[in-house]
């Protein structure tokens, strides 16, 4: 059913996606030293750039259709039958626009402090393999990009790190890596075993998913290899304890793209190849997943409300957070998956502010440990009130972008995964009780000696989280365009879950009455 | 004139987004009188719009204005929408009125405060959140209003965010009230897969048509009340009401007495169909648990000395009342004394705030006394007040108490008995109050070292724009009991008013022996008032018996630290005891793959001696391993 | 008269053309190099690798003769051209070509430029080269010996060096060992088979079906057969030299016995294996998976600790052999000879790789060669930044991310060991290659978020610096678009006989 259909356009857009920070990453990499605003420059005007191409694909973006668009294919490695297979549709699209706005952003907002050309480098590669993940059709396409960011990513934390960097970057490096050694060899045998059907070799997600069919067991063990991979990358409990390190030891930049868009690239997976290549398999594999979400959720809270390092408090969050999209995937109902995927685009956006608004306090305190924390608001009150917006979205307060996610996945996972949507959404009692007092400890209170002279928001910083505080409040009071863009596209996912599974979605009518 | 209703809500949004942007180039008071008006300015469309559905048919009183698709997502369609009748334009009116005296009120309170603006700023959003709950065409839209004014009474209870116990109050309020949020969403999430809407008149048609099993209706209700537990302050979850008193004093008088706190009472009448539908046993956990929380708080009124926190505590017993209401299918009385209760708690805790104002920030009644002289506006209010809520005919509480009364006992006698000693107390404690802050002698100045004052000092009256509200709310208390008069059935205006809204839940006790004899309960109900106030005076003002304060009252049966104890101690060690377990243990898994390899390497490495005839014998093992398999293959296989 | 009985076999000159180019440069070098006293700059080198472009042009003949007119064999059968055969000697011919320029600035720093060496590499890939085609076991035997003689010469000839010198012995010592058991293999199988030809002992076999107390005796010499082979391509648990023979020959030569000496061992077992024991699969088919397993283990297991580049990228060069017999072990599964391809592409791009490794080595190591700890590459990146670069992509490929060759290297055997449902073998050498991923993040470190020690400035050569491109150059394009190479391999998928 998911056909690779939709617009014709002039210009290869998605190519261009991830071809535009390629070549912005090799000239940022020639330019001399020297001339650091002209490395800047470059950087900046090729990620805006991108940027604005994404906010194109968005706007030409057909609402209406659920399938693939955009879609650009040409072979590429042909004797392997892998080919440069793109395409966009409502469960990428806005991980896409996310990647291409938050890059210039982070590009402009936030400073490595010192060899800004190498940084600079390697987050514009960073940028193309996001974008390549999101983007790719094609299984080994698709690892290409999954894994060549591990390479950019490990470099930026080891790079521009704080203290203990080396071990969080080799922990991140390897972890992942262990994760896609099982993927790859998944890759490898589901193209191959669809030889059967197909005749051929092809590593084409569409046809592999649309034209073969495995064995019950086989299609289990190819899921599980998926699995392994993208819950190590989400990360799902207990595969989780890269990240608060990885997290913590981030430059801010980093941190903020990590947990802007990296961490959905395993979310994502599920959506896009577990689901989509195993129905079946999926299916009965939610029990397992459904519970370690819900662990996550919990076990991510209470652990973040004890944490003394606001960063890696922040971190563990992430865990509780993409609990929820991991339990929404699992569910299989249309709001359950739609309010996941937006879920990972809100997550990107209140966490990714989170993550910088810790990075503004460690610039002007150095240190993130909330015991040394005291009485901000007394001295900024404005920047208090941005961490409190940006903290109200990630405690999900409706009316922010935060709660519209989380309700989704909630009420959808509500007829199919009863008892724990029961037990998950304690989670947002917990998220409120780590949050507020975290907040009390660093923000409330008479500031002491040290946290007197804290700095009021500059400008710039201000200009940077006014976007993201935008997009809460936007996508917080009306999220219907987002909606209407995502549903289409996990309808159809659903739709071929419900044809290769005995799994049918629960259909919900409004008892009759006026309507 | 219904369609503008959106306006009710959109005013106060207005004034919250103006005083965002130019809050502090207005200062202080401007800023404050144009948040104000903006309330006040929602009242009139409120009044407007009352009329109008007034001078519709019954069955005509329900209107509902759509204003976007919300959420839509699949069979989900949730609009932004509100819903206009009989029972959201009266939440509307008295929140737009008394929400507007209130802020005028607060404009001479908050004088001088280095966040005037800022205070109003929040009083603005919290207004806007509170009509969105009442006016909200569905649960969601509730729930947005209802996690709207949870996060104000946050901002506003923490107002003064430098004293450490007001930042942790105000956390207090938060979380607790995230406990009852939780039981909500459940309650729309069973909504939702049952009914397939969570509109209100989705849900309540379906339970009426009968196509809510009752195992779910009582869920839903159930739920429901979890969260009508949190939010309107009931055993258990009541702990966060009387620590919400480190606000300020309007804070107080609009969140926590009038409008936010009775929240809860509105959400069940809202859906009172569903729980119409659901076991018997809902409604009487319902009356229950409302009855116990009057008895509960009334007791520890008793005991208190700070002005404010009697008030808080004289609050939760009276939401106890609404909920004994409620419990007993009494939904107008419900309303009837949510309203009245409005009226003279926030009459009385504007009073108390003018004391306070008065008293240089002093709380503790026992260092007042005589203030009727001093501040004699704010002692004849206050006096009403207290005459409205310790039942004494005719003013306002006496009707609304004695209704409940009178349903609660053609309900369930028990609980009837409870109400009545409840309502006891209430009079001997509010009589207390008054006695100890505007009757005996001053004691104003004994240890005034330790208090704000320095040396002798003398309580002043406070300003005119705060003894106006005052009069007001006064005039209200005194003769708001006339909206639902027990005389006639042509009495009972609110009755009517609401018919629409509540006939499907309203108990009917027309047969019932109580309502035979009303009159008689009114005697008793008037006695009681009366014996409370008569002790209260014996006791403290004309001193013949000994005051009865027990230690264990005054903090409250101790619940509260018990709490605090369990939350502080076994809680918090569970809570590090897993973030150990993920260092040590799942963590420690990791790195101790890390540290297998490591060593492994370390020990294997030790082959490499760098010894030619070391070699030799490793290859030559390797040589005899090959051969011996090769040998088993071709000997024995 | 005596002419007329003793008729030599006919040799079908062009064919070997390759052959006798090498044989000519090797001699010209020690002809010509002994009688003009002193070349000039980058000569010897010069001239080396224009021989081995000149020996390459006669391969590209030979391909498409044996593209038109199929697979041949010459001299009496006793070798073979096949693509296999060609590509694999490409693939020498590019390491000869390679490691001649990396060693140019070499010896001129360490001060004993001569012809000697060069020679050598050359009969060294002259050996290589005969065990490659070699069709029959005695032919290949003096392939591996001629191979060894001039690796054993190699890896002792820094003069200065002490750690050189005992590399040399070592390896003599342990590498004569290790021929005698082959040549003992090659007895036992022609005593069990009466043959020495490949093809001719793959018809023996086959005819043998009774079994009796001969066939243990061939076992046995299929087993000392592959402990011979075993040892060269340094396969646990007959790696042991390779660490301390790496690490004490000059760099450049390391590269070029981790490149050429391999491609060729490998070649050859694989040959071997496939043309003349088909019939014995099953039981030598464990053993390989066994040594498989071992070597991938091992080897990334080993790694793990040590301190010295040199070391470090022997024994990964020992975990790549493991990787590498994955793939031998999937091609013994009948009809997966598409797996020989990745086999043979394997090699071939590994060689790049690890000469491109070692040429940075051999820079960085600085005059004496002795400057290879970890903590010698130290802000090489701030010293180096290209240099630091190269390496960095040399070691990822390594490691097998994509969008490099070594990607496409780990791949192309995955998908054949997959393909050959050994899933087992697949997934732990996809997890050796996490553990070997640790030890290429621990030079990157080094090279690069290391604060640098000392700010001595790390001099490149020409010659190296020109290889060192090519390497990256070849490195990222097969990456990119690894088509052309694939096609080509695809191929060498059939061996003449098998």
């Amino acid at each position: 059913m998911i056909a690779a259909s939709g617009a014709v356009v002039s210009f290869p857009a998605l190519s261009l996606l991830i071809i535009l920070p390629v070549i912005g990453s090799v000239l940022v990499a020639l330019l001399s030293e020297k001339r650091a605003e002209y490395v800047k420059l470059a950087a900046l005007l090729t990620s805006v750039a991108t940027g604005a191409i994404s906010l194109w694909v968005l706007g030409a973006y057909d609402a209406h259709e659920g399938g693939f668009q955009f879609v650009s294919r040409h072979p590429w490695i042909e004797p392997w039958g892998i080919s440069w297979h793109l395409g966009i549709d409502g469960i990428s699209l806005f991980l896409v626009v996310l990647t291409g706005v938050l890059f210039p952003l982070v590009i402009a907002g936030v400073d490595p402090h010192h060899d800004e050309k190498r940084y600079l480098a390697w987050l514009l590669l960073l940028e193309a393999g996001v974008m390549g993940s999101f983007l790719s059709l094609d299984l080994v396409l698709f690892f290409l990009f999954f894994e060549i960011v591990l390479v950019p990513m490990y470099f930026l934390i080891g790079g521009w790190g704080y203290d203990n960097r080396i071990y969080a970057a080799t922990k991140f490096f390897l972890y992942t890596m262990f994760g896609s050694a099982f993927m790859l060899v998944g890759i490898v045998a589901t193209a191959l075993l669809a030889r059967q059907d197909l005749g051929y070799v092809t590593f084409d997600l569409v046809t592999l998913a649309e034209k073969s069919s495995f064995a019950t067991d086989t299609a289990r063990w190819l899921f599980m290899s998926f699995a392994i991979a993208f819950a190590v990358k989400v990360p799902v409990f207990p595969l989780h304890t890269w990240l608060p390190d990885a997290h913590t030891q981030a430059p801010t930049g980093g941190s903020v793209i990590l947990a802007g868009v990296l961490l959905k690239m395993g979310t994502y997976g599920f959506l896009r190849f577990g689901l989509y290549l195993f129905p079946e398999a999926a299916v009965w594999a939610r029990p397992l997943f459904l519970t370690l979400a819900t662990i996550g959720i919990i076990y991510g809270a209470i652990a973040a409300t004890m944490q003394t390092d606001l960063k890696r408090l922040v971190a563990y969050s992430s865990v509780a957070h993409l609990g929820f999209i991991v339990l929404g995937t699992f569910a299989f109902t249309d709001q359950a998956i739609t309010g996941s995927v937006m879920q990972m685009v809100n997550h990107g956006v209140s966490t990714g502010a989170l993550f910088l608004l810790v990075g503004m306090i460690y610039e002007r305190r150095h240190t993130r440990a909330i015991a040394e924390l005291k009485g901000l608001q007394q001295v900024a009150p404005i920047f208090a009130a941005a961490f409190m917006v940006v903290m109200l979205s990630s405690i999900g307060v409706p009316g922010l972008n935060g709660f519209v996610g989380e309700f989704l996945v909630l009420i959808g996972s509500f007829s199919t995964a009863r008892w724990w949507v029961v037990i998950a959404a304690t989670g947002v009692i917990l998220a409120a009780l780590y949050l507020l007092w975290a907040y009390q400890r660093v923000f409330h209170g008479e500031p002491d000696e040290a946290n007197s002279s804290f700095a009021e928001l500059k400008p710039r910083e201000g200009a940077l989280l006014a976007v993201f505080i935008a997009a809460i409040v936007f996508t917080g009071l009306y999220p219907k365009p987002m909606l209407e863009r995502i549903e289409p596209s996990v309808k159809k996912l659903i739709e071929h879950v419900e044809d290769r599974s005995d799994f049918v979605q629960p259909d919900i009518k409004r008892s009759e009455g006026e309507g | 004139m219904v369609d503008l209703a959106w306006l009710i809500p959109a005013l106060p949004l207005v004034g919250f987004v103006t005083i965002l942007l130019f809050g502090r180039r207005l200062g202080d008071p401007k800023a404050g009188l144009f948040a104000a008006l903006m309330p006040a300015a929602a009242f009139v469309v409120t009044v407007l719009v009352y009329f109008d559905v007034l001078s519709r048919e019954a069955e005509e009183r329900h209107h509902v204005i759509k204003l976007f698709s919300w959420v839509p997502v699949g069979s989900l369609r949730i609009d932004m929408a509100f819903l206009i009748d009989p029972l959201s334009v009266t939440m509307a009116l008295f929140i737009t009125g008394i929400g507007s005296l209130i802020h005028f009120y607060a404009v001479g309170y908050m004088h001088g405060d280095p966040k005037f603006s800022k205070f109003f700023l929040y009083l603005n959003l919290f207004v806007f959140s509170m009509l969105m709950l009442v006016l909200g065409e569905n649960l969601l839209v509730t729930f947005l209003g209802w996690e709207g004014v949870g996060a104000c009474s946050y901002f506003l209870i923490s107002f003064w965010h430098t004293r450490d116990s007001a930042a942790t109050a105000g956390k207090k309020a938060f979380v607790t009230n995230r406990v009852g949020d939780w039981g909500v969403m459940i309650a729309m999430f069973l909504a939702f897969t049952t009914v397939g809407t969570v509109s209100y008149s989705g849900i309540n048609e379906a339970a009426e048509m009968g196509h809510l099993a009752p195992v779910t209706a009582t869920a839903i209700a159930m739920m429901l009340f979890i969260g009508a537990c949190g939010k309107s302050a009931q055993l258990p979850l009541y702990l966060w009401l009387p620590d919400a008193m480190e606000g300020p004093t309007p804070v107080s008088a609009l969140i926590h007495a009038a409008t936010m706190v009775t929240s809860g009472v509105f959400l069940m009448t809202r859906v009172n169909p569903v729980l119409a539908v659901s076991y018997d046993w809902a409604p009487t956990t319902i009356a229950t648990i409302g009855a116990i929380t009057a008895l509960f708080a009334a007791t520890i009124a008793v005991a208190q000395n700070d002005i404010k926190k009697v008030l808080a505590y004289s609050t939760v017993s009276q939401l106890g009342f609404m909920f004994l209401a409620v419990g007993s299918g009494a939904y107008v009385a419900a309303i009837f004394h949510m309203v009245t209760h409005a009226f003279f708690k926030a009459l009385l805790f504007l009073g108390s705030g003018s004391v306070i104002h008065g008293m240089h920030h002093e709380q503790d009644m026992r260092r007042m006394g005589a203030l009727r002289k001093v501040m004699p506006i704010t002692a004849f209010t206050f006096i009403i007040g207290w005459l409205a809520i310790a039942g004494v005919p005719p003013f306002a509480g006496f009707w609304s108490k004695d209704e409940i009364l009178l349903y609660a006992f053609a309900n369930n006698r028990a609980l009837y008995v409870v109400g009545v000693i409840t309502a006891l107390l209430t009079a001997y404690y509010m009589t207390r109050q008054v006695i100890m802050v505007f009757y005996g002698e001053a004691r104003w100045n004994d240890h005034s070292d330790d208090h704000g004052a320095h040396g002798d000092f003398k309580p002043h009256e406070s300003p005119k724009i705060m003894l106006f509200p005052l009069v007001v709310l006064a005039v209200l208390s005194a003769v708001g009991g006339a909206m639902q008069l027990p005389f006639s059935k042509s009495t009972h205006f609110l009755e009517h008013w609401l018919e629409p809204v509540i006939e499907f839940g309203e108990a009917d006790i027309k047969k019932s022996w109580a309502y035979d004899n009303k009159w008689l309960l009114l005697g008793l109900a008037v006695i009681i008032a009366c014996a409370g106030i008569a002790a209260s005076i014996a006791v403290y003002a004309k001193k013949k018996a000994k005051a009865i304060e027990p230690a264990i009252l005054a903090d409250a049966w101790r619940y509260d630290a018990a709490v605090s104890s369990l939350v502080g101690g076994p809680g918090k060690a569970a809570f590090n005891a897993l973030a150990l377990f993920d260092a040590k243990v799942v963590d420690g898994a990791v790195n101790g793959a890390g540290i297998v390899t490591r060593s492994t390497s370390g020990v294997v490495r030790k082959v490499q001696t760098g010894f030619v005839r070391s070699y030799a014998v490793i290859v030559s093992v390797g040589v005899l391993l090959v051969l011996a398999w090769f040998l088993f293959r071709g000997v024995w296989a | 008269m005596l002419a007329e009985t003793l008729t030599g076999p006919e040799i079908p000159w062009l064919d070997l053309g390759w052959a006798l180019t090498l044989l000519a440069g090797t001699s010209l070098l020690l002809i010509v190099g002994a009688i003009v006293p002193r070349w000039r700059h980058g000569l010897y080198a010069t001239f080396t690798a224009l021989t081995t472009v000149v020996s390459f042009v006669f391969l590209v003949v030979l391909w498409g003769r044996v593209t038109d007119d199929g697979m041949a064999s010459a001299v009496a059968d006793s070798i073979a051209f096949d693509h296999f055969a060609v590509l694999s000697l490409v693939a020498v011919l590019v390491s000869v070509f390679l490691t001649a320029l990396v060693t140019d600035g070499f010896l001129r720093r360490e001060e004993y430029d001569g012809p000697e060496m060069y020679a050598l590499y050359l009969t060294a890939a002259l050996g290589a080269s005969v065990m490659i085609v070699a069709n029959d076991l005695i032919v290949l035997f003096l392939g591996l010996e001629t191979l060894s003689l001039s690796l054993y010469l190699l890896a002792a000839s820094h003069r200065r060096k002490t750690e050189s010198q005992e590399a040399g012995l070592k390896y003599f010592v342990l590498g004569g060992f290790a021929s005698a058991f082959f040549l003992y293999g090659i007895a036992l199988v022609y005593g069990a088979s009466g043959a020495t030809k490949l093809p001719a002992i793959n018809d023996a076999l086959r005819g043998s079906i009774d079994i009796n107390t001969n066939d243990a005796l061939l076992l046995v010499g299929i087993g000392l057969l592959i402990v011979g082979f075993a040892f060269k391509v340094s396969a646990v648990p007959f790696q042991v030299w390779t660490p301390d023979v790496y690490q004490g020959a000059p760099s450049p030569v390391t590269g070029f016995m981790a490149s050429a000496g391999k491609v060729a061992a490998f070649a050859a077992l694989v040959r071997v294996l496939l043309v003349a024991l088909p019939s014995r699969i099953d039981d030598w088919q464990p053993v390989i998976w066994a040594l498989a397993v071992l070597t991938l283990v091992g080897g990334s297991v080993m790694a793990v600790v040590q301190t010295n580049v040199k070391r470090m990228l022997a024994f990964s060069s020992i975990s790549h052999a493991g990787f590498i017999l994955v793939g031998v072990e999937a091609s013994a599964h009948a009809n997966r000879t598409d797996a020989v391809s990745s086999v043979v592409v394997y090699l071939f791009l590994y060689s790049v790789l690890v000469i491109g490794s070692f040429a940075v080595v051999t820079a960085v190591s600085g005059r004496g060669d002795g400057a290879t700890s970890l903590d010698d590459l130290r802000g090489l990146a701030r010293r180096r930044p290209v240099l630091a670069l190269a390496l960095t992509v040399f070691l990822i490929a390594q490691a097998g991310v994509p969008a490099t060759s070594g990607f496409i290297a780990k791949f192309g055997v995955i998908t054949a060991s997959v393909d050959a449902e050994s899933y087992a073998l697949a997934i732990i050498a996809m997890l050796a290659a996490v553990i070997a991923a640790y030890l290429y993040l621990r030079i990157m470190v080094s090279a690069w978020l290391a604060e640098s020690s000392d700010e001595s400035a790390v001099e490149i050569p020409r010659g190296l610096g020109i290889a060192v491109s090519l390497c990256l150059v070849f490195t990222i394009a097969v990456g990119v678009y690894p088509g052309w190479l694939l096609t080509l391999a695809d191929k060498a998928t059939t061996f003449l006989g098998a």
